[in-house]
């Protein structure tokens, strides 16, 4: 049996006992087959919103015209794009450090599908460096729970 | 550890490219080369948005020699490329103009740009590789691009070579237009974010129609039809409210707001009046549902124009009218720069 399969799984499973005793009996390699599918279902879960940033365009743009020409089958193309929703979501947790303060006039907000989207005018974005202000943004964000990481 | 915006991006392509390689490389990939060529397009479309800088390879440490060049750039010229670097990649994206710039000027990239974002230390490598096609091929080239795709869609400069009447004027009317023609095919996933880029440079989203057509039909109301194809034209037509309606329930601005169309529907002029006052009525009575002003930034407005922040939110909590947000690891595209943050918060007054 292949040592992914479900019903192998299943054999691992220690059973709980009534008496509260539960003797868990597992052959180590059963923890990496477990911990291997449970792996395949997180890197399914990734966010896909920096995809719009300029990076993720760049990127989604090549892999547009690659897909195009033939160069690229467009499945490798979406694992290329999963692959940079998670290094570009690790990379903004571990190599950033800049912290921001952002004020403005709220124009609308909206909660739809665990996405706040909201639009400032006249916003600043502050930081220790410099200051930037702008008639108008729109920030997209999810909600940084969702992602399990 | 990187700590500017563009060592961070450099670093997230280089994590990238590094993961896939397995499945590119093994499993009957397409092969390393086509790594390559994926990261090389890549990098090169990023120098061209101004959002990478410095020697892109990590491997050969190349410092960028600063030339002399102009300093101010008429960012609304079409793109110029520099012959020396022509490569098949480039070609293929951005059909070359004579104007050369001097190859060792590689300075002259951050003047193009414009943008302050570090762009002073443009690459540079080709220095050492004169003339030397297959690498650049893998490098990204000091090419000169139309205006930063920011303020002007990328892809479009193809299109500005491939003057289209048809095209130019359906798509100044309707951002949601995908153009009938074969050439956007590459387009398909931005071309919501475009306004159809028929001419290289970007004055607004409203500076729509030169041609006086638009106000000859506005008074006249009685449109001189051309019997012709183009039912889906006038499908489209209706189904974009965005674009066509808002002026009420005159069809006439309605009609006006697309010459090219109208020009082309089918039968007679008060036929195809008496449907544009039905349907448009019943659009208008639709239209008025959801926001317009939001639903205009996200389908009407060339999305690189706007400003914009890519976040993941920690709690955003309201009292009366104040807003207070707590975000994390965003990317902010904001005054045509590139701000990485790991950390915000907001406080918005509604």
């Amino acid at each position: 049996k292949s040592p992914n399969s479900f019903s192998s799984l299943k054999r691992q499973i220690p059973s709980q006992s009534t008496n509260g005793s539960s003797c868990i009996h597992r052959h180590p390699l059963s923890f990496r087959r477990r911990s291997s599918i449970v792996e395949e279902v997180e890197i399914m879960a990734t966010f896909e919103l920096y995809r719009r940033s300029t990076i993720g365009m760049c990127l989604t743009e090549t892999l547009d015209e690659m897909v195009q020409s033939g160069t690229l089958s467009p499945e490798l193309a979406i694992q290329v794009l999963v692959q940079f929703d998670k290094s570009m979501t690790e990379a903004l947790e571990s190599q950033v450090k800049t912290k921001v303060s952002i004020k403005g006039h709220l124009h609308t907000y909206r909660f739809c599908d665990n996405v706040w989207t909201f639009i400032l005018q006249d916003a600043m974005f502050k930081n220790d460096d410099r200051q930037e202000n702008v008639s108008r943004v729109k920030i997209v964000a999810c909600d940084s729970k969702l992602l399990t990481q | 550890m990187a700590t500017t915006t563009s060592g961070v991006y450099i670093h997230v392509i280089e994590d990238v490219v590094s993961k896939v390689r397995e499945e590119f490389v093994n499993n009957g990939g397409p092969g390393e080369s086509v790594l390559s060529e994926l990261q090389g397009i890549w990098e090169t479309k990023m120098m061209q948005a101004g959002v990478l800088s410095g020697p892109i390879d990590r491997s050969l440490v190349q410092r960028p020699t600063p030339g002399g060049g102009p300093l101010t750039h008429d960012l609304n010229v079409p793109y110029e490329g520099t012959e020396e670097y022509e490569t098949p990649t480039a070609e293929m994206l951005f059909p070359p103009t004579p104007l050369q710039t001097p190859l060792p000027g590689t300075a002259d990239n951050s003047s193009m740009y414009n943008i302050p974002t570090g762009s002073t230390d443009y690459y540079n490598t080709p220095g050492t590789e004169n003339g030397s096609n297959a690498d650049v091929k893998a490098r990204p080239s000091p090419y000169m691009q139309p205006p930063s795709p920011w303020t002007n869609p990328r892809l479009d400069v193809n299109v500005a070579y491939e003057p289209e009447r048809g095209n130019t004027n359906q798509q100044f009317t309707q951002d949601l237009f995908v153009p009938p023609s074969g050439k956007r095919k590459r387009d398909d996933s931005s071309a919501q974010y475009q306004n159809g880029g028929y001419i290289p440079q970007q004055d607004g989203a409203s500076d729509a129609m030169p041609q006086v057509p638009r106000d000859v039909i506005c008074s006249s109301s009685k449109i001189p039809q051309v019997d012709g194809p183009m039912p889906d034209a006038y499908d489209e037509m209706l189904s974009t409210p965005n674009i066509y309606s808002y002026q009420g329930p005159s069809e006439d601005f309605n009609e006006a707001r697309t010459p090219a169309p109208n020009e082309i529907q089918t039968s007679t002029p008060v036929v195809a009046v008496q449907n544009d006052i039905i349907e448009d009525d019943e659009e208008l009575l639709n239209e008025d549902d959801d926001d317009d002003e939001l639903d205009d930034l996200e389908s009407g407005e060339d999305l690189n124009t706007q400003h914009l922040v890519l976040a993941q939110f920690d709690k955003v909590t309201r009292t009366k009218s104040r807003w207070k947000c707590n975000l994390k690891d965003g990317i902010m595209h904001i005054n045509d720069k590139d701000i990485l943050f790991n950390k915000a918060l907001g406080e918005f007054d509604f």
